[in-house]
């Protein structure tokens, strides 16, 4: 070889040696440790808990299924577990051979006194991970904070955090950072969840007895997950108590809860089954009332350990909402999912999980007086793998596929009577196939330094099998100069599509990326970039999600949404992590929103583009956490000072667009949303509880004047989202008394008495304009849901 | 079909206890802009020489008691068939008459107004009207054992019909509006009723015997059936928690001199039929 070519060799190796870690280049050895932690008591697996080992800087977090890998040169170290709720675990191990180590962990909750937290443990290796705009929520946290009626509620209790507002009560959906409820990726165990709420927005659809944790992504959104541009909801349920058989329960006002777990297959496996049901409907029958609404849930999940290497769990949810107004309303909505999963571990470095899903959304309408039946759903079916590689204590990759195959299927209006506005029609089904495929790499640079980056290579198609509109200079909607108003076009033709014809096709690089740089043993600065795409969007034109709004696919009319977001981010724990302070700014953009002109009318709109104009939105805020920890008194102070905003011009159809295409408030502007929780253990028998919201009001479009004409007055509205409703607060509080029980009784119970909006301010869910029947005279009425609501909640544990 | 998101709100409002309050509220003030209620109506069966057009101003929303009359502005109106034009004069403040009006089926009138210095115009056309073949009362449709009254007419078959109904319980301040188009009903006789729900929050009260209700039937354009549609379903959904942003109404008389001082209202000529019916 000649001198040359033999430096480039060296080079190449040189390189790839930096590339993947100083380890390798060092003559010692390295040998790994893996295994599972579980909870000592149910057998639970724990995700997110530490492993590290004492007095270095290598450590790892457990995965979604409690795994851990740990490389590490070859010596005698002491293997640190730990986890927030649970004692800490020491093991002290000879590194001589990979070696496979599981562990059980007590929770400190189960301990009839305060476990101090050892003060052996001083050095506590500080994960650098450079993770950031995420919240993990224990699902216990959740508990402590008061209900409504009774229920914990998963997807209020978010609220409570920085950066998350709700548009109220009688409101389903969340936004995160400034964006739209549609914009948010909620997964129940990977199954996707297209309606998060019960009874139009005043309960989640997740049982609590049946949730194990669940994290929020605001930003910062890992490459393995695609296809929302705002946020993830990563909700986890529990795999089922592989002990002992347990029974879990709730009776409340309007709703009651069951949940059966124990062992299957001996100790290779449990399940967990869990039911939810409100008797709204009898209690309002009994009460005269002609009107019903009601709602039940069901949770399954079933696992069992072939060998030590696999593990299968099937999981199922399947909830269902009713209203009955007098019989001549009557709606029923509800999710459905299903997934098998299978967890395989190749060796002591190499993760993976298969998941084969099913998820379906479906509402049907029934309104008598306009004779009017509708059917309408989503369905899908989710194919993904799922690996990680733990490569070494500095380098650890993520990669994977998934593909899902949407169906949507607007529905079918039949109406029977002549004077129904609504015209007879099957809308087209529409069918997509979305798919990604994401590499990712946690690097630890230096001791202080770590960087994550990744890529993902997401790709969706609009498949035919139904037929679209052509229209005029394709301007499905024209501004009219004279009427100031966009019109819609009648279509010239129509394009036939068969099933293996593709209307669209769309690919996008989401590249993400995050550094984290540890200023001392106490803080850390953060600060991260991500794009997304999102490629199905959910219609809705109203202030509040209801059943009838419509998801639909990207294709000829409407392009995917492509988001940016950059956030830096401080970091900072107090007093050996009693308190600690969460400080981050975030920009985000958004491509191809679009919005609704005026007047819109999406349902049983066949041609939703004869509604639309595209554009774009942009949010950016200063969130602010401040947490208590430990002791008796824990909680925490949010504050979010921000701005959402969008614009949306008149593109295609010409004219000036939404708001003269000037840049106006989305629905989803709040610009302070301050919040408080409190949990308050005051004794062993008594605990209290309290939340504190106070949110800027909605935007929303007041009218600016009003003319007689016709014997009647109309008014002329003012710029869109200009103006506000009143300021949204309140204050619910909370406590619990637990008899004391003996520890050998198996029977334990506890009385949760809450009290909602405890002042009674009556907050506008809307507010709307017009004239009194009796004077004539022009006035504001506002509705509000809610006013207080006090309850009582038995719940027990067997 | 806004009427259903208004069953969604009824659904979770009545079921949960919700409330509704009148409340003061602050809101912003548009410039104030010329209305024009040009209502050019020809009764079947007189001559339709006495035609009356108002003109007054908008004002801020809460004022709608006020009706600020615009005096001193000139009105006429052309027949562009055959070229004769009409002077209305003011009489009452804002009220601008004449008696020598000659609506002729089918023509085309242009509407000039000129106030403030600025000239503004609309142009129409008369479309005719069928009479009313049956008016009765029932209890049956909608609500039971609500008494309403049903109006029928025939629509003549191969020409494309829009109409106006309007309904006014005598007495009540406010009244049912509906536009109907021949669209799924060309050449068949149509029926609608129009009953009042009980409702105690506005003190609205159903039909007893002895009531009466003022029937009045138009006859009218596209553009102006448009122009009622956008008009009558904001008027139906106003105080309706939960509905779209509502459409800007801009009606056909058009500022020439100064295209964004827009006048609202709408310049209609029209022929009509109407009656009045005492329940029994």
């Amino acid at each position: 070889m000649t001198t040359l070519s033999k430096s480039i060799k060296r080079w190449h190796i040189l390189f790839f040696f930096a590339l993947f870690g100083v380890q390798l280049l060092s003559a010692q050895q390295n040998f790994t440790i893996s295994g599972t932690l579980t909870d000592q008591q149910n057998g639970e697996t724990l995700f997110g808990s530490t492993v590290f080992l004492k007095g270095t800087t290598i450590g790892v977090v457990t995965n979604e299924y409690g795994f851990y890998s740990l490389t590490a040169p070859a010596g005698k170290y002491t293997l640190v577990f730990s986890y927030l709720g649970y004692q800490d675990v020491l093991r002290d191990i000879d590194l001589s051979q990979n070696q496979k180590l599981d562990i059980e962990l007590q929770s400190t909750s189960y301990q009839l006194t305060e476990v101090e937290v050892t003060a052996e443990e001083p050095e506590r290796a500080i994960l650098r991970k450079p993770e950031m705009s995420v919240s993990k929520l224990n699902i216990s946290t959740v508990k402590q904070m008061p209900v409504v009626l009774g229920e914990v509620d998963v997807i209020k209790s978010l609220q409570v955090l920085p950066g998350v507002t709700a548009n109220g009560e009688g409101s389903a959906g969340f936004h995160v950072r400034g964006g739209a409820a549609d914009q948010n990726l909620v997964l129940l165990d990977e199954a996707i969840i297209y309606n998060t709420s019960h009874l139009l927005g005043f309960f989640s659809v997740f049982n609590a007895d049946a949730v194990k944790d669940l994290k929020l992504y605001k930003g910062g959104i890992p490459a393995r997950f695609g296809g929302r541009v705002s946020s993830v909801l990563d909700v986890r349920q529990k795999d089922g108590n592989r002990k002992n058989f347990a029974l879990t329960g709730g009776i409340g006002v309007i709703s009651s809860r069951l949940a059966a777990e124990g062992p299957l297959f001996g100790d290779k496996g449990s399940f967990l089954v869990a039911g939810r049901s409100s008797y709204l409907d009898v209690l309002l029958k009994l009460a005269g009332e002609k009107n019903t609404a009601g709602f039940y849930d069901l949770n399954l999940k079933a696992n069992y350990e072939l060998g030590e290497k696999n593990r299968l769990f099937l999981s199922g949810y399947f909830g269902r909402d009713n209203f009955n107004l007098e019989d001549s309303f009557n709606s029923s909505y509800g999710n459905a999912s299903g997934n098998l999963r299978w967890n395989h571990i190749f060796n002591d470095r190499l993760f993976s999980n298969l998941s084969l899903i099913y998820s379906n959304y479906d509402y049907n309408l029934d309104i008598d007086d306009f004779e009017l039946d509708w059917d309408s759903s989503i369905r899908n079916f989710n194919l993904k793998y799922d690996l990680k590689y733990y490569l070494s204590d500095r380098f650890k990759l993520d990669f994977g596929v998934s593909t899902i195959s949407y169906l949507f299927n607007p529905g079918e209006i039949r109406p029977t009577s002549e004077t129904s506005s609504v015209n007879p029609l099957k809308l087209d089904e529409k069918r997509a196939l979305e798919s990604g495929v994401y590499v990712n790499a946690e690097h630890k640079l230096s001791d202080r330094l770590t960087a994550q980056y990744g890529i993902r290579l997401s790709h969706f198609m609009r498949l035919g099998g139904q037929s679209l509109s052509v229209y005029e200079n394709n301007q499905p909607l024209v501004y009219d100069e004279t009427r100031r108003i966009y019109l819609r076009t009648e279509p010239i033709g129509e394009t036939d599509f068969a099933k293996s014809d593709r209307i669209a096709t769309f690919q996008n690089f989401e590249p993400r990326a995050a550094l984290a740089y540890q200023l001392n043993d106490n803080s850390s600065i953060k600060l991260g970039y991500s794009r997304a795409a999102q490629y199905i969007h959910l219609l809705s034109n109203t202030a509040s999600v209801t059943p009838l709004d419509v998801w639909a696919p990207s294709g000829k009319f409407i392009e995917p949404q492509l988001s940016n977001q950059y956030a830096l981010g401080y970091f900072r724990n107090f007093k050996d992590k009693m308190y600690s302070l969460e400080m981050e700014v975030y920009y985000k953009d958004v491509d191809n929103r679009i919005d609704y002109i005026d007047g819109s009318d999406l349902i049983g709109n066949n041609t939703i583009e004869t509604e639309i104009l595209n554009g774009e939105s942009r949010a950016y805020g200063l969130e602010f956490l401040f947490r208590k920890n430990e002791g008796p008194l824990t909680g925490w102070l949010a504050y979010t000072l921000s701005k959402s905003e969008q614009r949306t011009p008149g593109g295609i159809a010409g004219g000036p667009g939404i708001n003269d295409g000037a840049w106006y408030n989305t629905p989803f502007d709040r610009t302070h949303d301050f919040s408080m929780t409190a949990a308050y253990r005051l004794s062993d028998k008594w605990s209290l509880g309290a939340n504190a919201i106070f949110q800027t009001g909605r935007p929303v479009t007041y009218p600016n004047g009003q003319y007689e004409y016709e014997g009647v007055s109309i008014a002329s509205f003012g710029l869109r989202n200009a103006d506000r409703l009143p300021a949204y607060h309140r204050l619910d509080v909370s406590a619990t008394y637990r008899p004391t029980r003996r520890p050998d009784k198996r029977w334990k119970g506890e009385w949760v008495l809450s009290i909602y909006n405890v002042y009674n301010r009556k907050n506008a869910a809307a507010i709307s304009f017009g004239q009194n029947f009796e004077t004539g005279a022009n006035e504001a009425t506002r509705t509000a849901i809610f006013g207080m609501v006090p309850s009582l909640t038995y719940n027990f544990k067997f | 079909m806004k009427t259903v998101h208004l069953y969604i709100a009824l659904a979770c409002i009545s079921l949960l206890g919700a409330c509704t309050d009148v409340i003061e509220v602050d809101v912003p003030e548009a410039p104030i802009r010329l209305v024009v209620e040009a209502s050019l109506d020809w009764e079947q069966g007189t001559t339709g020489n006495e035609q009356s057009i108002q003109l007054r101003t908008s004002t801020p929303y809460f004022q709608n008691q006020d009706n600020p009359p615009v005096s001193g502005a000139s009105v006429e109106v052309v027949n562009l068939d055959t070229g004769e034009t009409f002077i209305f004069t003011e009489g009452t403040p804002g009220n601008y008459s004449i008696d020598t009006f000659v609506p002729i089926l089918g023509n085309r009138y242009q509407l000039d107004i000129l106030y403030n210095g600025e000239r503004y115009r609309a142009t129409e056309t008369l479309f005719p009207v069928s009479p009313f073949t049956e008016i009765s009362q029932s209890t049956e449709e909608g609500e039971d054992d609500v008494l309403e009254v049903n109006v029928s007419f025939q629509d003549p078959e191969t020409m494309a019909n829009w109409y106006y109904l309007r309904f006014q319980a005598r007495g009540d301040l406010l009244p049912e509006l509906y536009y109907i188009e021949d669209e799924f009903i060309d050449g068949n006789e149509f029926s609608i009723f129009y009953e009042k729900i009980e409702d105690e929050d506005q003190n609205i009260q159903e039909f007893q015997p002895g009531d009466v209700v003022d029937i009045q039937f138009y006859g009218i354009s596209e553009d102006y059936y448009n122009y009622l549609q956008l008009l009558i379903d904001q008027f139906d959904s106003a105080g309706e928690p939960f509905s779209a942003t509502p459409v800007p109404l801009v009606g056909n008389c058009i500022n020439l001199d100064n295209p964004d001082n827009i006048a609202y209202g709408y310049f209609r000529v029209t022929e009509k039929t109407s009656a009045a019916y005492t329940f029994n």
